[in-house]
Order: C-alpha cells, then sequence, then structure tokens
C-alpha cells in the first residue's frame, strides 16, 4: 500500500467500496437508495428559520423597497418620455466618443432594429432596471473591494462569501427575495444589485492589489494620509482593472435582469421573451431575444472600451452634433412620432422565421428526431440510469442480460490488468471505476461509493482538509433529502461538461494550430460570452423542443467557451525558448504540441475545465425552464410556489457540487502548476 | 535636535523579522540568547526570516552613507525599516534624534511631508499623472496651492534636467528619464534625510555613470544626509563616504571605501572588492604610519595624504627607503614604506 502512488491509493479504495456495494446491492438495498426514514427534513427546517429571519427583517426589506421604487420609477419614466430619436441619438453619441465611427455605426444599427422591432418599451423598461441596479452594484462592490484591501482579516472571509455568492444559482436567490420583497420589479432590481456586485469587488480589489508595491510606497513616502494614498494614487493606478469590474458588472446585472423575469409581473424584455417561448412562438421569441443580445453586445462592446490602456477618446463636437441632430429630429417629428411600440416592421421576419422553422423542422423531422433520440438512447440514458436498465430490445435491439454485465466488467478488469502490467496502475483502476459507474448509471450510484469516491478524488486533488470539506458538505445533501436531485443534476451537467471538454478542447486545439479557425471561432466565442444564459433556450427548444435533449444542447453551447478559450491560450502561451529548444531538437509541429504545449498548457487547461462545470451548472439551472429533471427543476418549482426552504437547500445543494468540482479542479491545477515549476 | 553630536541616523540592535508571530518569537528568542547568531538560528529553526539581524550603525548628518549587498541580503528591508515602511520588529531608529519606531502615525506622516524623501529602484512613478503632477504630489497632499505647487515642481524638474517634458506621462519617458522624475518628486520637498533604494541598478550602464555624477552634483549642492542602497560595489566605492555591507541580514562591515578595499573583514568582502581596481580607491592616508615612531629615508616623492595608491606608487617606483607623507602645507603627516604600498595594492592575489 505504502508504495502505491497518491492516486492508486484513492483509485483503489474507490474501487473496492464500489465493488462492495454492487456485490451487497441486493441484500442491502439501503445502499442505492438512501432510506427516507434517514432524511432530516431540512427543507422545512431552512424554510422554517429563514422565513422567520425574513420575517423579522421585511419590514425594513419593505421599506427599502418602496424606496428603490423612487429611482426606479424616475429611470422608468424619463427613458419612457425621452423620444427615442434622442435616446438613440444619445447611444450613438456615446459610441462616436468611445469607439470612433465604428462603435458609432453599431449603436445606430443596433438600437435602430430595436425600434424597428416594436420592443423598444419592453427593452427601456428592461434598461431602467440596469440603469438603477448597476450603480448599487458598483457602489456596493466597490466599497466591498476596498475594505477587503485595507482590513487584511476580512480579505478570506469576503472572498468566500463572493465564491458562494457567484456559485450560489441565479433562480435560488429569487425566491427568498420574492418572500422579502414582495412581487414586483424591486426584486429583479435587488437580485441583479448582489448577483453584479461580487465582479466588480473581486476587480476592484485584484487592482488595488495589483499596484505596483513601489507606487504604493512612493504614495507613503510623499507623506499622504491612508484616504490620499487610496483615492489618488491606488485607485487611480488601479483604474484598469476597475473598468473591468464595471464591463463585467453592467453584463452580470443586464443578465440577471433579463432571468428575474421569469418571476413576472414587469413588462420587460426578458418576460416577453419567456412569455413568446412559453406560446412556442419562436418568431417573436427569437425577435425579442435578439433585442436582448443587441443590448448586450452594445453594453459590453462601449464599457470594454473603458478598460483599454491609452484608450482614446474622439472627438467630442461630433458626438454634440449628434445629439443636436438627435434633439432637433425630436422636436420637429414630436407630434408626428407613434408609439415606439407599435413599430412592428420586423413582424413579417418573425412570421417567416416561424413558418420557416415549421417547414425545416418538417421536412428534417427524421433527421431531427434520429439526432435527439441516438443521443438520448446511446448515451445521455446509459449514462443515467446504466447500461443493464438503459439497452432495451426497443432502442438497443437487445436485451442487457447478467450474462453480458459479466463480459463486461471481465473487458474492464482485462484492460485494467494490462495497464496496471504496463506501469499505469492508476489508470486501469479509474477504467474499472468508469466500467462501474456505466453499468450502474450516475443517478443510481450509491451513496457510499459517491460519498468514498469524492473524498478519495479531494483527497489526491487538496489534501486531507479538502477531502474531509467534500464528504462533509456531500453528507449534509445526503440527509437533506435531496441527493436523488443532485445525482440527477450531477448526471446531465457532468455529461455536458464530458462533452464540452472533448468538443471545446477539439476546436480550442484547432485554434491553437490554425490562425484561420481561431479567426471563425473568436467572434463566434465573444458572441457566446455576450449573450444572456435566456436566450440560449430559444434556438435550441426551436429545434428540439422541451426536454433534456435540448438543455443538454443549451448547457453545451454556453459552457464550451472557456474550455475553447482556455484551451488555445494555453496551447499558445508556450514560452517562446521552449518552443525554439523542441525546434531545435528536430519535433514536427505534432511532436512539439504533444510532448511540449500540451504539457505545459495543462494548468491553463484545467482552470478553463473549472469555468466550464461552474458556467454549466449556473445554465443547469435555467435550463429547468425548458425540462431538466433534478435540483435545477426543484429550485424553479421553489421559486413558482415561494417556498424559501427548499429553494435554499436546492439552491444551497447545487451551490455544493459546483464548490467541490470547483475545489477538485483548482486543486489538480494548482498541483500541475507546481510541477511546472510555475 | 539636529545639533553637530546628534547623528541624522542611528540605529541600534534593529531586527526585522518575517513570519507568523514574529514579534513573539524574537522577543522570546532574545530573552534566551546572548548571541544574535544563536537568536537567528532559533528564528529560523522555527520557519521564520530574520530579514535584518541586529544591525548597528550611525550616520552623520550629510553623511553620504551606502549600504551594499547581494539580492537577499536585507538591505532593502533595512532601508524600509528606516523609512518606516516597515515597521522594525525590534529596536531603535532615530532620525535626527527623533524615535521613529514609537512615532505616532500623524507624526509619521508629519516626518514624511517635510523631512524624509525617498527615490525607488523601479522609480514607482504614479502612472496616471504627467511629470510635473508626479513631482508635484509630495507637495499636493500637503495642501500647498497648485499654482505654488507647481512652480516649486517645475524649478526641481530643472534641476534634474527634465526641462520640457512637464506634460509628459511616465509610459513615455526612458528608464533613465524616468529615475530622474523619481528623483525630483523625492527632492521636492527639500528633505533633509533621502533614502535612495537601489536608483540606478535598472538603468543601463551608460546612463547609470551619468546618473551617478549628477547626482554628485545634486548631493553637492544640497548636501542633505543619504542613505544609498546599491549591489554594485564600483557604485559604492565611487558615491560613498562609508560603506555598509550586508550579507544574510547581517551588517558584517562599516567602513570607508579605502577600509573596504583594504582591509575586507571576510572572504565575502574580499571577494566583492577582487575586482576592483585598488589603487584608484584608496589614498595613501588609509595605508601610511604614524610619523612618531616611524623614520624615513633622505628621498621625498612629494606624497600627499589623500593621493591614491597608484599615483603615490609611480612616484616612489624605484624608491626602497620608507618615505615621509607631507600636508599641503609641508608638514609631515605620516610615513609610508614603498614595498608597502605595493603590498596593499595585492592583498587579494596574496590571499
Amino acid at each position: 500500500m505504502k508504495s502505491l502512488s497518491k492516486g492508486s491509493q484513492a483509485a483503489l479504495i474507490t474501487l473496492v467500496v464500489g465493488a462492495l456495494c454492487l456485490l451487497l446491492e441486493s441484500m442491502l438495498p439501503w445502499l442505492t437508495s438512501y432510506p427516507k426514514g434517514w432524511e432530516l427534513a431540512a427543507s422545512d427546517w431552512v424554510g422554517l428559520g429563514v422565513k422567520s429571519g425574513l420575517d423579522f427583517i421585511k419590514p425594513a426589506a419593505r421599506m427599502f423597497s418602496t424606496l428603490m421604487g423612487y429611482p426606479m420609477a424616475a429611470a422608468n419614466s424619463v427613458l419612457a418620455t425621452v423620444p427615442w430619436p434622442l435616446l438613440i441619438a444619445a447611444a450613438v453619441a456615446l459610441g462616436w466618443r468611445l469607439g470612433g465611427l465604428k462603435m458609432a455605426a453599431m449603436a445606430a444599427v443596433g438600437l435602430g432594429l430595436v425600434v424597428m422591432s416594436g420592443y423598444w418599451p419592453q427593452g427601456m423598461n428592461t434598461l431602467a432596471l440596469v440603469a438603477v441596479s448597476v450603480p448599487l452594484a458598483m457602489m456596493a462592490g466597490t466599497l466591498i473591494g476596498i475594505l477587503a484591501n485595507e482590513y487584511p482579516r476580512f480579505r478570506e472571509p469576503i472572498q468566500a462569501l463572493l465564491d458562494v455568492m457567484q456559485t450560489v444559482p441565479t433562480f435560488a436567490y429569487l425566491t427568498p427575495l420574492l418572500v422579502l420583497f414582495g412581487f414586483g420589479p424591486v426584486v429583479g432590481l435587488i437580485a441583479s444589485a448582489i448577483y453584479a456586485a461580487p465582479p466588480m469587488a473581486r476587480n476592484v480589489l485584484l487592482g488595488l492589489q495589483r499596484v505596483e508595491p513601489e507606487v504604493k510606497e512612493a504614495a507613503v513616502m510623499a507623506g499622504g494620509t491612508r484616504l490620499q494614498q487610496l483615492f489618488q494614487v491606488e485607485i487611480p493606478a488601479a483604474k484598469l482593472q476597475i473598468m473591468v469590474g464595471v464591463n463585467q458588472c453592467l453584463m452580470a446585472a443586464l443578465s440577471m435582469v433579463i432571468i428575474a423575469a421569469v418571476i413576472g409581473g414587469f413588462n420587460d424584455i426578458g418576460w416577453e421573451v419567456l412569455l413568446t417561448m412559453r406560446k412556442a412562438q419562436f418568431g417573436a421569441a427569437m425577435l425579442a431575444g435578439s433585442v436582448i443580445v443587441i443590448f448586450a453586445i452594445l453594453i459590453d462592446r462601449m464599457s470594454a472600451t473603458l478598460a483599454l490602456d491609452r484608450r482614446r477618446l474622439w472627438d467630442g463636437r461630433v458626438a454634440l452634433g449628434i445629439l443636436a441632430v438627435g434633439l432637433l429630429a425630436s422636436l420637429a417629428l414630436r407630434s408626428s412620432l407613434p408609439d415606439p411600440g407599435s413599430y412592428q416592421m420586423l413582424d413579417p421576419v418573425a412570421v417567416w422565421l416561424d413558418s420557416w422553422l415549421t417547414d425545416f423542422t418538417r421536412a428534417n423531422a427524421d433527421l431531427l428526431t434520429s439526432v435527439k433520440n441516438g443521443i438520448m438512447f446511446y448515451v445521455l440514458l446509459p449514462l443515467r440510469i446504466g447500461l443493464d436498465q438503459a439497452i432495451l430490445p426497443f432502442t438497443w435491439g437487445f436485451l442487457w442480460t447478467p450474462g453480458m454485465s459479466l463480459w463486461f466488467f471481465a473487458a474492464a478488469a482485462g484492460t485494467a490488468l494490462v495497464l496496471g502490467l504496463r506501469g499505469q496502475l492508476t489508470l486501469g483502476l479509474v477504467v474499472l471505476i468508469a466500467a462501474g459507474i456505466l453499468e450502474t448509471g450516475v443517478s443510481q450510484l450509491p451513496w457510499p461509493f459517491v460519498l468514498i469516491g469524492a473524498a478519495a478524488l479531494s483527497w489526491v486533488a487538496g489534501g486531507h482538509r479538502l477531502a474531509i470539506l467534500s464528504t462533509v458538505l456531500l453528507a449534509t445533501i445526503l440527509v437533506s433529502g435531496l441527493w436523488e436531485r443532485a445525482l440527477l443534476s450531477l448526471y446531465l451537467s457532468g455529461a455536458a461538461v464530458f462533452a464540452c471538454a472533448v468538443l471545446g478542447g477539439g476546436i480550442g486545439l484547432l485554434s491553437a494550430v490554425s490562425p484561420m479557425v481561431w479567426r471563425v471561432v473568436r467572434p463566434i466565442c465573444d458572441m457566446l460570452q455576450t449573450i444572456p444564459l435566456f436566450v440560449f433556450l430559444i434556438p435550441v427548444l426551436m429545434v428540439f423542443q422541451i426536454g433534456e435533449f435540448s438543455a443538454f444542447l443549451a448547457i453545451i453551447a454556453y459552457a464550451v467557451v472557456p474550455m475553447i478559450r482556455y484551451t488555445r491560450q494555453g496551447l499558445i502561451d508556450t514560452p517562446e525558448e521552449m518552443i525554439e529548444a523542441a525546434t531545435a531538437a528536430g519535433a514536427t509541429r505534432w511532436q512539439m504540441m504533444r510532448d511540449v504545449r500540451a504539457p505545459y498548457a495543462a494548468p491553463t487547461i484545467l482552470l478553463g475545465l473549472n469555468q466550464t462545470i461552474l458556467y454549466a451548472f449556473a445554465m443547469l439551472v435555467i435550463a429547468a425552464l425548458i425540462g431538466t429533471t433534478g435540483l435545477g427543476q426543484s429550485i424553479y418549482l421553489a421559486l413558482g410556489q415561494a417556498d424559501v426552504g427548499l429553494g435554499i437547500s436546492a439552491g444551497a445543494a447545487m451551490a455544493i457540487l459546483a464548490l467541490i468540482a470547483d475545489r477538485i479542479v483548482q486543486g489538480f491545477a494548482e498541483e500541475r502548476k507546481r510541477a511546472l515549476g510555475l | 535636535m539636529s545639533g553637530s553630536d546628534t547623528p541624522a541616523i542611528s540605529c541600534q540592535n534593529v531586527w526585522q523579522v518575517f513570519g507568523n508571530n514574529a514579534d513573539s518569537a524574537l522577543s522570546e528568542a532574545l530573552s534566551q540568547h546572548q548571541d544574535p547568531d544563536a537568536v537567528s538560528d532559533a528564528l529560523r529553526a522555527k520557519g521564520l526570516v530574520p530579514a535584518v539581524q541586529d544591525a548597528n550603525f550611525e550616520v552623520k548628518e550629510g553623511e553620504l552613507f551606502v549600504i551594499m549587498g547581494l539580492s537577499g541580503s536585507g538591505k532593502s528591508t533595512l532601508i524600509r525599516c528606516i523609512s518606516h515602511l516597515l515597521h522594525a520588529t525590534h529596536g531603535e531608529i532615530r532620525i535626527e534624534g527623533e524615535d521613529i519606531v514609537s512615532a505616532s502615525k500623524a507624526r509619521l506622516i508629519e516626518l514624511r511631508r517635510k523631512t524624509l524623501g525617498m527615490v525607488f529602484q523601479h522609480f514607482g512613478l504614479f502612472p496616471h499623472m504627467t511629470v510635473l503632477d508626479n513631482v508635484a504630489y509630495p507637495l499636493r497632499v500637503q495642501g500647498v496651492k497648485k499654482k505654488a505647487r507647481l512652480a516649486k515642481a517645475k524649478e526641481v524638474i530643472e534641476l534634474v534636467g527634465l526641462g520640457g517634458r512637464e506634460d509628459h506621462y511616465p509610459r513615455e519617458l526612458s528608464g533613465g528619464q524616468r529615475q530622474r522624475v523619481g528623483i525630483a518628486r523625492s527632492l521636492v520637498t527639500d528633505c533633509s534625510v533621502w533614502f535612495l533604494d537601489e536608483p540606478f541598478s535598472a538603468l543601463d550602464p551608460l546612463i547609470r555613470r551619468q546618473l551617478q555624477d549628477e547626482f554628485l552634483d545634486i548631493q553637492a549642492k544640497l548636501k542633505t544626509t543619504i542613505v544609498f542602497i546599491t549591489h554594485d560595489i564600483n557604485e559604492a566605492l565611487k558615491l560613498a563616504d562609508r560603506i555598509a555591507i550586508m550579507r544574510d541580514g547581517k551588517v558584517v562591515q562599516i567602513g570607508t571605501p579605502a577600509d573596504i578595499v583594504l582591509n575586507p573583514v571576510d572572504d565575502y568582502v574580499r571577494e566583492f572588492s577582487k575586482d576592483v581596481a585598488k589603487g584608484r580607491h584608496a589614498n595613501v592616508g588609509s595605508v601610511m604610519l604614524s610619523p612618531e615612531n616611524h623614520a624615513y629615508g633622505a628621498d621625498d616623492p612629494g606624497l600627499r595624504r589623500d593621493m591614491t595608491l597608484d599615483a603615490a606608487l609611480a612616484r616612489c617606483m624605484d624608491l626602497y627607503e620608507p618615505v615621509p607623507v607631507r600636508d599641503s602645507d609641508g608638514h609631515l603627516v605620516g610615513v609610508i614604506n614603498p614595498a608597502d604600498l605595493a603590498a596593499a595594492l595585492q592583498v587579494d592575489t596574496a590571499s
């Protein structure tokens, strides 16, 4: 045992526990399904506890809600009463000032389309929410960031808090907020402020910490008081990083405002998407979704220029001129301007899209169904319920017999043996474990096996502390009665992450090898990262209807981007000297890729995988809207029933899964980094 | 306060220890051991880093005191203790007689505004301010009116030879120009104690020499007390009145450039001075004997106390008897044997 590597030891323990569970399964049924009697009514308790807590602060919250109503109403009425030509002119002028002709044109075309679509009023309602929530989030984030910078004692708890705020799924915020603030747009406002504050806080802290030590010392030696140092030197010197925070804060706020539309009751663009989606008016949904995308792109690209080093401001007189034209146009057309909501010039497009879609799905029904069924029956279902149950004559053409299981395990054991003899014992053991998982199915794994397996993996990645943390956190899910749903979530996000890893890794590799490919892939990645989560649902829904497969696709579309980016970045970033040394040694391009670039890129790629996992969990909850089972669904249901206990417990369970996955992958990345001496 | 007897800076038993609970660990170790080395060993055994160990020295008013050592020897830490950018773990540090380790926050700010100036290795310029605003910043924090502070800043910018570049940003300047800005900024408040932390190390050799010469000119004009950090022995010898050599956190030798070159206390110091052309850095005064007990011969090659060894040796190449050393008025101040002159130059090759 002593002579085995850490990985082999962990794999061996996991394998033994798994095998035991599999053998004893028939005798001890509590191994596979955790007995109901052992569960604690945790979500009820949480609900009760939180509710009484919420009731306690409810009056204050309601007052805050009323207070926030004023700026909201103000923003709303400004955006609603100012004639649209003037608003567009203002946006175009801003675009010109920040990014010249290109950005001005982007603003003009984008907002022109919004007016033509007839979604202008809804769009303005959404923007009004963003306009109020972003200053709130920026103020809160800046304060938190400065606090963490000034008092190192608070830094760790604040970092942990920010981690939690970003891993708790967005929907899970909404339920307690709903109870606290009542129905209405203020819930969306607060939720988006809560969601958008962490990136701001992180970037403020990061920026302040990255100010060169000597610059800070110079401010000290100049005799500045702490406040002078902070506001005259450190914050201005950290400006670029803080602007990155502003950009992320804006995007997060917009994304959350749209998600918050789920609770309804407010005539904004997110609600419009949801409504049309529910009515299966996909053309209209696509149109409303495009409005969101236009806003997202404009806000992102404009605010991103703020974070550019040595940015250039374009001639202000031109901007004033554009503004004046807008003003004149509004004045001249004042009486004749109809309600912007009544322009529905793009409706034919929506109708055409709808009919085209119907034709398309009808014409390709066979193909689409076979793709969908193929992946469902041959990939997702076996993964979910195991080969022994998924293989039926109806789908696969034959029945999985116990004899086949035996053969299957024998083949796995043979592979493991060969690998073990060739010195790759850990890999061999992992093959055996994987065979076991495939036979049983992720959603039916015995819980002792999952606990021990996660603990073993955590131990390899991060030592004893992480192992204990994982076990304790997973055990909380187990006793709270959310275990089955958690496994379902794990299965779907696991499958999606795996698909992302293969797909994203492949695309990232190609992009690294060929600049041509990257030129095509890059704008797509940019686009996918700018689009709010919500919008991903529309196209998959259009083609594949409601169901797990659509959710699977939506998750992949959203979560694949970091994998592509980090893989490419890692492979590209190999130090020049190493490349030159390998070239001098006579390595071919692929040898270089395999022997030099890939090992060097491993930590970066692992970080990409980590991001992909977090993205997948975030999307999983949103995807509950179009039909997933598991925790996401519970969170969504809880929102509908204002069940605080279930919402928070399921949200926490989701956060726990994300957190454990995050720590394990980070642990491996750190270990790789250390091994490379980075 | 700063009478002629009070040293401008005095450091007594200064320790700087990094690590968890450094304070208590150090006082515990100090109570158990007498010898500083034993204290350091005890600290290291606990996983702490004694970056400065028991530093003791004084810097006289108007003196140019150089602290020299390799990277990691603790010289930057020591200068940060003296300027109180770091709070010394233990010991007494006085600036113009005033204890700054126990000074209040307000008093420290006051001292930095009026008395102390500092120049940094990587310049530490504020990236968001122009040259003029950078230089004027120490006045700005004091609340000096804009017009007055900009006028003063312009004056100092002229002094360092950067006139005409007031509106540039640091990123638009070369390394040498940036450090001129750093020097100007530290001088704008007419400081009386000036700290320079490897100010020329990041510059290429030609610019470095040019700035060293200009620095000496400025020093001749201002006559401030200076603590100058460097890792370059030639720079130290060129600039210093006295040099302190640090190794692994300890001050191993303090002396004039000639002392360091001619009488290194150990191999570490000797290693430094090995490649130095000694004849140019040591003068006759540092090797001559007192005139009372030593006779001298008939030849008088006209040696002076402040002549370099190279020059002196050139004058008595063919002499074997001891010769007199006189001051400018012709009074006898010492005696030297030409053979000793040659030997002094060859300390290293012999060892």
